[in-house]
């Protein structure tokens, strides 16, 4: 008995139903990305000051990022302990940024959750007291967010790459701030364009008390560190060796003001280079290459640490002609490297770096000691899970 | 899925006695309902006897009504009626938004997400009464099916059980989970309630059809193409459902046993499901290349038509359906949040109607018997119209309910508990507000002061505090002029008018007419709290100063009528609308009661 025309029919439909859906339920293929290295600069850094030495870092070990909060410590000048003196009164979950200058210290509070602008604090004897200021508009999330200058007045770099200024310590605090420049102005100005700059990642003072800006750009092998003079901003004129179209774009990962001049890191591909400047030329090291840079800092006299993947461990002390050096592998769980702690004293040259080591709520203070990591100090910090939630 | 989630727990104490309320209370509704309607039926045969007869549609003499459709019309009655009563389980108000509907969605494409999120925060706005809703439409439909036996009624009911059926299938299982990977027969696809839309659908059809066996060819062979599908989809390979074990763990079906036997059962369900997801495991390929065989086998079986292959193809498919639906569907409606059997019941119920519809001659010889059914259609036509009415009860106050923007002030009172009704005079204070200007309590007299503690650095309740105080004086419209919204600082740091105007220009409050944000010296401040019972402090370690999160309302005569603890808590939309509702009403009373 031959089978009709309907019958064929109902077989067509069911196979054609049958692919169809089972199309539905067919998962895409994962398509492999190569991601590039991570060359951003966590918030967790150290700096000296003539008070004494700061470490900032992130604890809590939570899942939920509310949880996780960030801590300032100090190692008192002439002390080699080390206490926490985070300012209280404001959740600091969304990371603490800090820079030192005209005998204080200011810290600013990123936002975070319903929080959108950043309150900061300023001490002026090393953390034992804090008076409150505003910044009524959310700090940038990198640790060259702030500076303060000799006079007091301070920069602020924002979220959106605005820049920010505060002629004293006092407006600093009542709020009163004045913008100085735009990401959008700078990138359109001369040297802006000349570097094809994107976004803005340090603020600092120059040798002569401008304003320095520093950031990314989008021209291979140039370098966006710009300087304010009296309103117009010009190129500071950093050239890496060999630039061109071979070489990576350059993100300037730090900045900061040193004696005469400044120090920055930069990061191009996978190299990392510090650069100083006194104020006429650049001086730029040899390059260290890395997967990924987990934290950096700058110490006394121009000197420089980087904490990348792997417990590796890089410094440099500073521009005369010095090369990267490689620290022991650092203790597990370190999250900052905290240079010696005078403000004479440079990293190699007979003082000794702290490791600051990181498990949940407790910190552990390694120091290194003919070659080797020695535990020196724990502190359990009374972090205040659920306080944020 | 942000706005699904009301942030409260299924079983809080509070929603659970508002839904139970609610059922007694529109319960009481619909037996009163159905008593006039009774009492309206009866007047009218006693003054007119003959005017019912006929009004079901049934008459004595015309053709019995066709099995298939008998098998459909109650089979799916009492699905829904069961549906509607698992509906009322107690957690179902406060669950079924988001340990239902937004676990479902979340596999399913963005889109799907969206528009099950649209209908989730319907419902968590106004979780009672769509809860409510729910149990009264479905039972609603349900005995509507059931009692309606001929006639445009019973058509009318089965296209309202497509109507529902629809909404359900798009917002309760978010299509089925068809747009979602993992999509299997056993587990349910393409959606239990779809299977009720097909059944809806078939009885909405012109009885004239069931005379013939033209809906039942056509319905198997739709069930034919749907099993084959499936069998398919079971096969396809790279879908996980070969393998018992995959990379060290159990496989896809596996898996997804071990997932229901999690489920609060008795324990030898339990076991049941733990014993069959071992098996599975050890003899996964076995197990899949049965269902594989099973399913395209029914599938070739109804798409030939042939009756005999039919009966087999139901008979074993009965037995195979219920398998399933121990073993891997676990039932279904087990768990407090078991919205229906799932698929496997009403799926037997709607092939074995296709296999009654190939043979319709046969339903000759039942004619007699059913025939005393049409010597009662007035009381059909009754009950018929108690469960529209019955329908209605529930959809009136859900419509009412969706076109609301506002939520049930309900999610408040389960966040915040009661609040403490007071008639106390309001300690006074002189404190500057966010402009420089000194303000004093005894200034504000004539108005209703809602008062709150908000820090102005705060990162998690304060701003959103803010926020519902804002829209509270939103909602309030033209009786906001008689009411001043007013916060005093909570930290003892950061406190200074910087910081107040800083907060309202994050909030948004510099526009906000009768908005104050209250702040003084730490002596000042100090007094102020400690008057209110707030208490503030510090915390080191970077944590936000702490404070406790209350609210009072101050009647125009400068005592305190209302406290209330304005922690907001899981603080989605629907909470937040809630607690700005239940201010405005708490102003509404001082008002009232100046």
């Amino acid at each position: 008995m031959s089978r009709g025309p309907a019958s064929r029919i109902r077989v067509g439909l069911a196979l054609a139903c049958a692919g169809l859906t089972a199309g539905c339920g067919t998962q895409a293929a994962t398509v492999a990305v190569t991601r590039p290295p991570a060359m951003t600069a966590s918030l967790s850094t150290s700096l000296t000051t003539a008070q004494g030495t700061w470490a900032i870092a992130v604890m809590g070990g939570s899942a939920a990022s509310h949880n996780n909060f960030w801590q300032l410590f100090v190692r008192r000048a002439n002390t080699g302990r080390w206490s926490l003196a985070t300012p209280e009164g404001v959740a600091d979950n969304g990371g603490l940024v800090a820079a030192g200058g005209n005998g204080s210290l200011v810290v600013g509070f990123r936002p975070s959750q319903e929080l959108a602008y950043s309150p900061l604090a300023t001490s002026t004897d090393a953390g034992l007291n804090w008076t409150p200021g505003l910044l009524d508009a959310a700090l940038a999330d990198t640790p060259g967010a702030i500076a303060v200058g000799p006079s007091g007045r301070t920069l602020a770099l924002l979220q959106d790459g605005t820049i920010e200024a505060a002629p004293t310590a006092d407006d600093a605090a009542a709020g009163r701030w004045v913008p100085l420049a735009t990401l959008k102005a700078l990138a359109a100005s001369a040297p802006g364009r000349s570097c094809g700059l994107k976004g803005m990642t340090a603020v600092s003072f120059g040798p002569d008390q401008n304003p320095i800006a520093a950031g990314s750009c989008v021209r291979p092998g140039a370098a966006g560190v710009f300087t304010d003079a009296g309103g117009t901003w010009r190129s500071a004129g950093l050239t890496l060796p060999g630039n061109g179209p071979g070489m990576g774009t350059v993100r300037v990962l730090g900045l900061t003001a040193i004696p005469g001049g400044n120090a920055a890191l930069l990061a191009v591909g996978t190299s990392l280079l510090a650069a100083w400047w006194d104020g006429t030329r650049w001086t730029v090291s040899a390059p260290v290459t890395a997967d990924g840079v987990r934290a950096l800092g700058f110490g006394p006299g121009g000197s420089a640490w980087l904490l990348l993947d792997s417990e590796r461990a890089e410094t440099i002390a500073g521009a005369a002609g010095s090369t990267w050096r490689a620290l022991p592998p650092v203790p597990a769980g370190t999250t900052v490297l905290v240079p010696p702690g005078t403000g004479t004293l440079a990293p190699g040259t007979g003082g000794s770096y702290d490791a600051l080591a990181v498990a949940g709520s407790r910190l552990t203070v390694w120091r290194l000691a003919r070659g080797a990591w020695g535990k020196v100090q724990q502190i359990t910090v009374p972090v205040q899970y659920g306080s944020s939630g | 899925m942000p706005g699904m989630n009301s942030g409260l727990s299924p079983s809080d104490p509070t929603l659970v006695a508002a839904f139970r309320s609610a059922l007694l209370h529109q319960g009481a509704i619909a037996l009163l309902m159905l008593v006039f309607l009774w009492l309206l039926w009866a007047t009218a045969r006693t003054w007119r006897p003959a005017v019912s007869a006929g009004t079901s549609g049934v008459t004595a003499g015309e053709p019995a009504e066709a099995r298939a459709r008998w098998l459909l019309r109650t089979g799916f009655g009492v699905l829904w009626i069961f549906d509607g009563i698992l509906q009322a389980q107690p957690k179902m108000a406060g669950g079924l938004a988001t340990q239902v509907m937004e676990p479902i969605a979340a596999s399913s494409p963005g889109w799907v997400q969206h528009l099950v999120n649209w209908g989730g925060t319907a419902w968590s706005y106004h979780p009672i009464q769509a809860g409510a809703a729910s149990v009264w439409i479905q039972v609603g439909i349900g005995t509507w099916l059931i009692v309606a036996v001929r006639g445009p009624w019973s058509r009318l009911a089965g296209a309202a059980s497509v109507i529902w059926g629809l909404i359900v299938w798009v917002f309760g299982e978010s299509f089925g989970g068809i747009f979602a990977p993992g999509l299997s027969w056993l587990t349910g696809a393409p959606g239990a309630v779809l299977i009720y839309v097909v059944a809806g659908a078939l009885i909405a059809l012109p009885e004239g059809a069931w005379r013939v066996p033209r809906p039942g060819r056509l319905l198997l062979a739709g069930l034919g193409v749907f099993f084959a599908a499936m069998a398919v989809l079971q096969a396809w390979p790279g879908r996980g459902f070969w393998p018992g074990r995959a990379g060290g763990k159990p496989g896809t079906l596996s898996r997804m046993v071990t997932e229901m036997a999690g489920t609060p059962q008795p324990h030898f369900l339990s076991s049941l499901l733990s014993g069959f997801a071992s098996f599975a495991t050890r003899y996964g390929f076995a197990v899949n290349l049965v269902v594989v065989i099973a399913l395209a086998a029914m599938g070739a079986a109804f798409l030939s038509g042939r009756p005999r292959l039919v009966r087999y193809a139901m008979w074993s498919g009965i037995v195979f359906c219920l398998a399933d639906w121990v073993l891997v569907q676990d039932f279904g409606f087990l768990g407090g949040l078991g919205t229906d059997p799932n698929s496997m019941i009403p799926l037997i119920v709607l092939f074995s109607a296709g296999y009654l519809a190939l043979t319709p001659a046969a339903q000759e010889a039942e004619a007699p018997a059913r025939a005393a059914e049409a010597k009662r259609p007035g009381v059909r036509s009754v009950a018929a119209a108690g469960a529209l009415a019955v329908i209605l009860l529930g959809a009136a106050p859900m419509a009412a309910a969706a076109v609301n923007r506002t939520a049930d002030p309900i999610l408040a009172l389960a966040i915040s508990g009661d609040s403490t009704r007071l008639n106390l005079p309001a300690p006074g204070f002189s404190l500057t507000d966010q402009n420089g200007r000194t303000v004093s309590l005894a200034g504000l007299r004539g108005k209703v002061v809602l008062m709150t503690f908000l820090d102005p650095v705060c990162t998690s309740d304060c701003p959103i505090i803010a926020q519902e105080f804002k829209q509270t004086g939103q909602m309030l419209g033209a009786q906001a002029k008689n009411v001043e919204l007013v916060a005093v600082v909570a930290n003892p740091t950061y406190r200074s008018t910087a910081f107040t105007r800083a907060f309202d220009r994050q909030e948004g409050l510099t526009t906000v007419p009768d908005w104050l944000y209250l702040t003084g010296s730490l002596s000042q401040l100090g007094a102020v709290w400690r008057h209110y019972g707030v208490a503030v402090e510090n915390l080191p370690a970077g944590a936000m100063a702490a404070h406790n999160d209350l609210a009072v309302v101050i009647d125009p005569a400068g005592r305190i009528r209302q406290e209330l603890s304005s922690d907001p808590g899981p603080a989605t939309l629907s909470t937040r609308s809630s607690f700005s509702v239940l201010l405005g009403q708490y102003a509404r009373q001082a008002l009232r009661q100046s």
